[in-house]
């Protein structure tokens, strides 16, 4: 790949739509900075943590820290607030999000005011943080150590998932049960600390647009087994933000409709996101490395695409419930049933979820093989990479590369082994095609 | 290590499972488990032997490499080495909490290589609501059913009032114990203590109380016990499962007096409240460990959140008269090193030196960590 492509931390993006997110992006951190202008409440928020309805229906703008942390990844502008968080005392092997806030808000404090040259201007200063312990233990540690740089007030919420071998007709109405006294905990909270009641008829609507959204973009991903690949992960990574950081809106609902149809049309006219697609590659898991995604693009330039990946939600019909009223039991019904995909269908094969989703997706998708990313500062995301693998190699002969470096931190990542790693993972999956082809030449 | 008793610990320590697995030749059912969370008196009261796993700091890591990444908790890669090398063949089952993401993500790992007769996981929840306790103890009973069908047994109230009682006997006993590291010189080590811990943690409770009763009587007759040093340190962090880190400290030059640990006052320095219903005095002790892993609810002002926090470290210092504190933290446990700045402020806040250690769980750093230590003691015993 020409070397002017590598100097680009970004990928080159197939859809139309997916080039509008930056924008959304854009006016996410605006509306942020106009809502501290104007005085309404503004929270740090953690991803994921199934409050996003509800801090729409009261008027909360979120600031999602996480989010922010990979955007100075992607502009290369994380270093120095790595480095001001590590003078702090933080080990360089803390979530290199974690760090990236820390060292913003130190900095935010120490300079009195926004860091010059801070991505989309910054993150206001927050009236509100939410913590949350869903997915990883920094996510709610983070926060509670904010304590140096700020006095706002805290919340941290509590996300539990059993373990894959518990029984399920007995443990799920009380793990659903605590996540609705969680919400309905984190209301009564927001609702103290704003002055302002929860209006539940307007939750309610956000939670329906959230739903609708949430079925559109299963149904984008469904189409997404085309061949060829109309869309590929390098757009799903891009595409995710407002599905994940604008959940709930009427504008991202229209988004995915619009990415519905555009991938639509792209599968009824044959359009791939490469002229000849001779190989199907899947992402099996861990976050996308923010300061390198031209690597995407490289792997195309040898004929590979990545038809889909496991990473960032994968809504299916089956999450959303039917007949629960309560619009804070409903999100918590759904939080549930995405937290625990595949637990069943793994207690009657593989015995492990993510293996039972990375096979459907490999059968499903046509993969020809499967890279995943290891982040040195992510633990909740690394850890069982290679058990995933090795399960998986049980049932399928699935050529497997794992990467390593960091989501937001470059120092340990070394550009020219990564191009040594995929050159040669790309031969295995090259050759076992080429097998592949051959015994079905053979068969004929 | 010279007194008659002491030395009979030494060979318990050297040999950790051997009484475990003499029990389960003679039938009884042993039960590994990680880190303090698990109610152990559940287990003794269906007639379990519970043993803590640890791994082992002589042992290099190898066979783990090829199915675990190396960016996490050296502690729990090394334990399950130990597992994959067959150092725990004599476990009948395993117990895992969900202390952090680390341990959490072990447990499918653990029980896909090694498929143990019974497993379990209990879901410990991070925050201290009070929805956090009734779900707490929801999952108790929940493990009390597994238990039930895995041993044919029923837990009866009366029987688990009994352990309750006995646990917090053994737990009364151990303060005793480390109260008499408040004399100067204390009359015993932090090095002795670990090894107390580690064995006590592999022996069922009974045996366990006749053998600290035995250690406390004769620690407090002997009269070759720890050298008075010019430092008395407080040792924070997360596990010190053998000996050979107290060891170096204090052949540096100091008195490790109280810790702050997984493997010490962590798990011994409350007791069980009996209550009418059993289960909701486990949930509530067993959850509020003063381990970071459990967030506590911010209140009040900064000073007023780090009393909340670390008030705990500041009594131990206050109460073992502590000049100076070690952090010693395992590399990649997220929770710790997320505090780490905090301890350090909160410590520094008392007027005493604070020496942070970020360690992989090996005997590989030793050499370049007693330069550090005898440095940091140096520091205080000039100061």
């Amino acid at each position: 790949m020409a070397d002017e492509a590598a100097k680009k931390t970004s990928s080159i993006k197939s859809t139309k739509t997916a080039r509008k997110v930056r924008d959304f992006v854009r006016t996410m951190y605006m509306r942020a900075h106009q809502a501290k202008a104007e005085g309404r409440p503004v929270a740090y928020c953690m991803m994921a943590s199934g409050y996003d309805e509800i801090l729409l229906a009261m008027d909360i703008t979120p600031v999602w820290t996480e989010n922010y942390a990979g955007l100075c990844a992607a502009k290369r502008e994380a270093e120095q607030y790595l480095v001001r968080a590590e003078a702090d005392g933080y080990s360089n092997v803390v979530c290199g999000y974690v760090r990236t806030g820390l060292g913003f808000d130190a900095m935010r404090k120490e300079q009195g005011g926004m860091p010059a040259g801070a991505p989309d201007g910054g993150m206001p200063q927050p009236d509100l943080l939410l913590g949350s312990s869903c997915t990883c233990d920094p996510r709610y540690k983070w926060y509670q150590a904010m304590g140096r740089y700020t006095d706002a007030p805290l919340f941290c919420h509590d996300v539990v998932i059993p373990s894959v071998d518990a029984y399920y007709k007995k443990v799920t109405p009380y793990y659903i049960d605590y996540q609705v006294k969680q919400f309905r905990e984190l209301i009564r909270w927001l609702e103290e600390r704003t002055g302002k009641k929860m209006d539940y008829d307007k939750l309610r609507e956000h939670v329906k647009i959230g739903d609708k959204t949430a079925m559109v973009w299963w149904e984008v991903d469904q189409l997404r087994k085309a061949i060829p690949s109309p869309m590929p992960s390098q757009d799903h990574f891009n595409i995710f933000v407002p599905g994940v950081f604008r959940f709930g809106e009427q504008p991202t609902l229209e988004f995915y409709q619009e990415l519905y149809a555009e991938i639509k049309e792209r599968v009824d006219h044959k359009i791939g996101v490469i002229e000849d697609e001779k190989y199907r590659l899947m992402w099996g898991g861990g976050l996308p490395p923010w300061h390198t995604m031209w690597m995407f693009n490289h792997f195309e330039s040898m004929g590979a695409v990545f038809a889909i990946e496991n990473a960032y939600m994968h809504w299916e019909p089956r999450h959303i419930p039917e007949g629960i009223d309560d619009p804070v039991e409903h999100i918590a019904t759904r939080n549930y049933r995405l937290m625990t995909n595949n637990f069943e269908e793994a207690q009657k094969n593989s015995g492990d979820p993510t293996v039972e989703k990375l096979l459907k997706l490999a059968r499903d998708y046509s993969i020809d093989g499967m890279v995943m990313h290891g982040s040195r500062s992510c633990r909740a995301m690394t850890i069982g990479q290679m058990h995933s693998n090795a399960t998986i190699q049980k049932h399928v002969d699935l050529p497997f590369l794992g990467l390593i470096s960091d989501i937001v931190d470059l120092r340990d990542y070394s550009e020219a082994q990564w191009r040594m790693q995929i050159d040669s993972f790309m031969e295995t999956v090259k050759a076992r095609k080429n097998t592949l082809r051959q015994a079905q030449g053979e068969r004929k | 290590m010279n007194s008659k008793r002491l030395s009979h610990l030494e060979e318990l320590y050297r040999n950790r499972s051997r009484r475990a697995q003499e029990l389960r030749w003679k039938g009884q059912k042993v039960v590994g488990y990680f880190c303090c969370h698990p109610p152990l008196e559940i287990m003794t009261a269906l007639d379990l032997v519970p043993y803590r796993i640890t791994g082992d700091v002589h042992e290099p890591i190898t066979k783990a490499d090829s199915y675990l990444e190396t960016i996490m908790c050296p502690f729990v890669r090394s334990s399950f080495d130990l597992a994959v090398k067959g150092r725990y063949d004599f476990l009948d089952g395993l117990v895992v909490p969900h202390t952090c993401d680390t341990i959490q993500r072990i447990y499918p790992i653990w029980t896909d290589h090694k498929n143990p007769e019974f497993s379990h996981f209990i879901n410990v929840p991070h925050m201290l609501q009070s929805t956090s306790y009734e779900f707490y103890k929801k999952e108790m009973e929940v493990f009390v059913e597994n238990l039930e069908k895995y041993t044919g047994k029923t837990l009866s109230t009366d029987r688990l009032a009994q352990e309750i009682a006995l646990h917090n006997q053994n737990r009364a006993l151990l303060r005793q114990l480390a109260d008499l590291k408040k004399a100067n010189p204390p009359l015993i080590s932090g090095a002795e203590m670990t090894k107390v811990m580690t064995v006590i943690t592999a022996l069922p409770p009974q045996e366990a109380k006749e053998l600290l009763k035995e250690i406390i009587k004769e620690v407090k007759e002997r009269r070759d016990g720890p050298k008075k040093q010019p430092v008395r340190l407080l040792v924070y962090g997360c596990e010190i499962s053998d000996s050979a880190f107290p060891e170096l400290v204090e052949k540096s030059g100091a008195n490790i007096v109280i810790d702050d640990l997984g493997m010490g006052t962590r798990s011994y320095w409350e007791d069980v409240a009996v209550t009418d219903d059993l289960l909701e005095g486990l949930a509530r002790r067993y959850l509020e460990i003063r381990c970071p892993r459990t967030f506590r609810a911010r209140s009040g002002t900064r000073r007023d959140d780090m009393e909340n926090r670390f008030g705990h470290i500041g009594r131990f210092i206050r109460d073992f008269n502590v000049n100076g504190v070690i952090l010693y933290i395992i590399r990649y446990c997220d929770t710790h090193e997320i505090d780490v700045p905090d301890v350090i402020e909160y410590v520094h806040d008392m007027g005493l030196p604070v020496l942070h250690i970020e360690d992989d769980y090996s005997l590989g750093t030793q050499g370049q960590l007693g330069t550090r230590i005898q440095a940091f003691l140096e520091t205080i015993a000039q100061g």
